[in-house]
């Protein structure tokens, strides 16, 4: 049965928010915003949708010359980095001048690459050590404790690389800095979740892990996860418009594109040399693993399963070499080229890759509708680094792409230059209270960021 | 006289003024040079009004001596506050950049073209701050005290100079008794606020000091042409007022002071309190507990102190890479660290000198 108020058009009464469809076993999926959940008749007292807020973390710093701009204001030619946005030039603030501080070496020495990781969202001088780990609530994780019970799931921490929790990741810097973008506590970091069938079990299972042969018993059959709430959406769908049917439909379509995907990436793991030291699911190329995960994302946020998303695209300190573009080198060994054309070309080309991936994203955050706006116009999504110059280690400038309006709160379209050292913490602040968490001070922070211009 | 390598290293220099006398930016000079001698390392400059003309002259002046930015060497902005009047602009700080080479391109490069390349002075100073041991660095101010007054009520930061300011000079007053300080009459809530909330001595260096001590302009066309040809702060200074002309001392000897204040170039007043009262007149009472002392001229040293002052800010710049907030030095670790501790895997050929780079030359400032 559907939970939450019965899906009665004829007593005009709102689908709630937070109506599941459910089914036998372990099904459960959330609903995306539909024109059912607002009162028929009352438009002007429409619950307003929820605001998102994600971060996408690309390590190891980028080639600045081909992501800046040399101009302020509204968007013209995109910089080579960026030119898969292109089409969402309008819906998107490239913000120069921010500053991590705290990443910097502050008397720590080296280490730059698990400091700006570990102070990214949480704004401290994370402590060198490898097994007293010491880093501060994350704002993310502050957000999500403030309005996380409004939803399933509080927070989701995605990874596509590397959960090691311990060892040495950059110079006495334990990998608990590296692996990690949110911080629940002082001392307990969030892992991200790397497997997509991990991820889409736990948004759409009941929180029961299956077991392997409960999961190869579901393979067998090859039902997909719909076909257990099957009941429920053909109730659901007989109390809806025309309009809510083709987007129930379209977001349905997209949970079994993603599950399809799956299934495929785990054939593709059966063929794998089982010499590789490669987890169960999670496909081999790098552009088939982010489009799962962030298609989950993107029906995390369209069916308000969470609010509050960290993606760690890939780690600081990176070895991972770039197959899928010709590039055999480490990623990070890259970074530092030493000015040597050749590397910062290969560099180029991956910083180019990662945002080409991410425009997919965004595509699908735009094209998914709420009301009158799209779900990325209802978002804040930062794409960002906690390094600007990666042969340099800079921690000032840092690469930082908001995407989305925040629900017509910012006014995007244009490159915007904050003062130079303004901390990054600044737009913390300003996305908490655009979260509605209010806080005087967070990290090192000196204020909102006022360059912003509110909407 | 400074003592090298084996100590501390050098004390961050923390410049804060509003750069309407000439003797500011020698000041500018002097640190350099004292920086070039291993007696501090300047960390941040930062001027006290809005005058983007004036800001971009002194960043220009500033990567002169700093030398370019990159390969782990940052380049730190000028801090200019939002607010305030911008006063009036000198000719020492716009005439350098009408000139000319040859080919027609400016001898000199201004880069900051709004308030986006300068940084809020409070942030500056608090940011560079945390790179400094504690009790390693030092400020001088030698202009109003808006600044600063706005640094003290950063979150954490009066804790921060408590650990790592030796002390504040303040180039304003007239002691024991003289007339009103015109920085001092620009904000005085300000320094009355710096004067009660300053958690390190404080030491005054008065107008007193700065008019005994005359600056020989002679320099610029001898010591300065010598040691730089078409050093932007000797062009400054020709521009500054028709020469030839000596300039008071005001700043240079806040500047010098605190670099060494263990030089003997100075004596110092009994501890004291300093006030200010509403026309910006400094009163200075002594008092055991006191936290502030004066500085006073010694005619003995006159010689030796405009030896240095000239030797100093003439110097040729001595490219140091220090890394501000990114430097090198590091606290001691754990003996568990120091044994596990492993580096990031970096191809040879294209390794950063990350943790192979040497810290700067290790020194000690003479105190």
């Amino acid at each position: 049965m559907i939970k939450g108020k019965a899906p009665a058009m004829v007593q005009r009464s709102a689908l709630k928010r937070r109506t599941f469809l459910r089914g036998i076993g372990t099904a459960a999926i959330g609903l995306p915003f539909l024109d059912a959940m607002s009162p028929a008749f009352a438009a002007s007292t429409a619950p307003a949708a929820p605001v998102r807020m994600a971060f996408f973390y690309v390590p190891n710093g980028m080639i600045m010359d081909a992501w800046d701009l040399n101009y302020e204001g509204k968007f013209q030619e995109l910089p080579r980095t960026l030119k898969a946005m292109e089409p969402f030039k309008d819906d998107m603030i490239q913000i120069g001048n921010l500053t991590h501080n705290t990443g910097r070496a502050l008397l720590d020495g080296a280490g730059d690459h698990g400091r700006c990781s570990g102070s990214y969202l949480t704004g401290v001088q994370v402590k060198k050590s490898l097994v007293d780990i010491k880093s501060s609530v994350s704002f993310d994780q502050i957000v999500a404790g403030e309005i996380g019970g409004k939803t399933r799931f509080p927070s989701l921490e995605l990874g596509m690389e590397d959960a090691r929790q311990a060892g040495d990741c950059d110079s006495g810097y334990s990998c608990a800095y590296t692996n990690n973008l949110a911080w629940k506590s002082d001392t307990q970091p969030l892992p991200p979740t790397l497997n997509p069938r991990a991820l889409f079990e736990r948004l759409f299972g009941t929180g029961q892990p299956m077991t392997p042969e409960q999961r190869e018993r579901q393979a067998m059959t090859r039902r997909s996860i719909l076909d257990f709430v099957m009941d429920d959406t053909h109730k659901l769908e007989s109390n809806l418009g025309p309009t809510d049917r083709r987007k129930l439909d379209e977001y349905l379509s997209s949970i079994r594109e993603v599950e399809t995907q799956i299934q495929a990436a785990e054939k593709d793991t059966r063929q794998v040399d089982p010499g590789m030291d490669k987890p169960y699911g999670i496909p081999a190329d790098f552009g088939d693993h982010f489009k799962l995960m962030s298609d989950m994302i993107a029906i995390a946020f369209q069916s308000d399963l969470t609010r509050v998303v960290t993606f760690l695209m890939t780690r600081e300190g990176s070895l991972r070499p770039y197959h899928e573009l010709g590039i055999p080198d480490g990623h990070h060994p890259l970074t530092h080229h030493r000015n040597q054309p050749e590397l910062m070309e290969k560099v180029r080309r991956i910083n180019e890759y990662h945002v080409q991936q991410f425009a997919g994203f965004v595509k699908k955050m735009k094209e998914s509708k709420e009301g009158d706006r799209s779900l990325l116009d209802n978002s804040m999504i930062v794409y960002g680094a906690g390094l600007s110059d990666g042969n340099a280690h800079l921690h000032e400038d840092l690469p930082t792409l908001m995407v989305g309006r925040g629900g017509n709160y910012f006014k995007p379209g244009r490159r915007i230059l904050a003062r130079r050292e303004t901390p990054m913490c600044n737009l913390f602040l300003t996305m908490m209270d655009r979260m509605g968490v209010n806080v005087d001070h967070f990290g090192d922070s000196t204020g909102r960021l006022n360059c912003l211009d509110l909407g | 006289m400074p003592q090298r390598a084996g100590g501390p290293s050098p004390a961050g220099a923390f410049f804060d003024t509003g750069f309407t006398t000439i003797d500011s930016l020698l000041a500018v000079s002097l640190l350099y040079g004292l920086q070039g001698k291993s007696d501090c390392k300047v960390a941040a400059i930062a001027m006290s009004r809005p005058n983007l003309d004036v800001a971009g002259f002194v960043d220009m002046v500033q990567r002169t001596y700093h030398g370019p930015a990159g390969n782990f060497a940052q380049l730190p902005p000028i801090g200019v506050p939002e607010k305030g009047e911008p006063g009036t602009t000198s000719p020492a700080f716009v005439k350098p950049f009408e000139e000319k080479q040859a080919d027609g391109t400016p001898v000199y490069k201004n880069t900051v073209r709004s308030l986006v390349d300068t940084a809020d002075p409070g942030t500056l100073f608090r940011n560079y701050l945390e790179a400094f041991h504690d009790g390693d660095a030092f400020f001088v101010l030698a202009g109003p005290a808006t600044n600063l007054a706005a640094l003290l009520d950063m979150p954490g930061v009066k804790k921060l100079i408590a650990a790592k300011v030796q002390r504040l000079v303040i180039a304003g007053g007239a002691f024991p008794s003289g007339a009103p300080d015109p920085n001092f009459r620009a904000d005085v809530p300000a320094v009355r606020k710096v004067l009660a909330e300053w958690p390190t001595p404080i030491v005054a260096a008065g107008q007193e000091v700065g008019a005994a001590l005359p600056f020989p302009g002679a320099s610029i066309d001898k010591e300065f042409e010598e040691a730089m040809p078409g050093n932007p702060v000797a062009r400054a200074y020709r521009a500054y007022q028709a020469m030839p002309y000596d300039a008071p001392s005001y700043a240079l000897s806040a500047a010098l002071y605190a670099a060494r204040p263990k030089a003997g170039y100075f004596k110092l007043s009994d501890p004291g309190k300093i006030s200010v009262d509403d026309s910006g007149r400094a009163v200075f009472t002594a008092s055991a507990e006191g936290q502030h002392n004066y500085l006073i001229a010694d005619a003995s040293q006159k010689d030796a102190i405009t030896q240095a002052f000239v030797e100093l800010a003439s110097a040729k710049p001595e490219v140091r890479r220090f890394r501000g907030p990114q430097q090198l030095q590091q606290r001691p670790q754990q003996p568990q660290q120091q044994q596990t501790r492993q580096r990031l895997q970096v191809q040879p050929q294209a390794a950063p000198n990350e943790p192979a780079v040497a810290a700067p030359e290790a020194a000690a400032p003479n105190q």
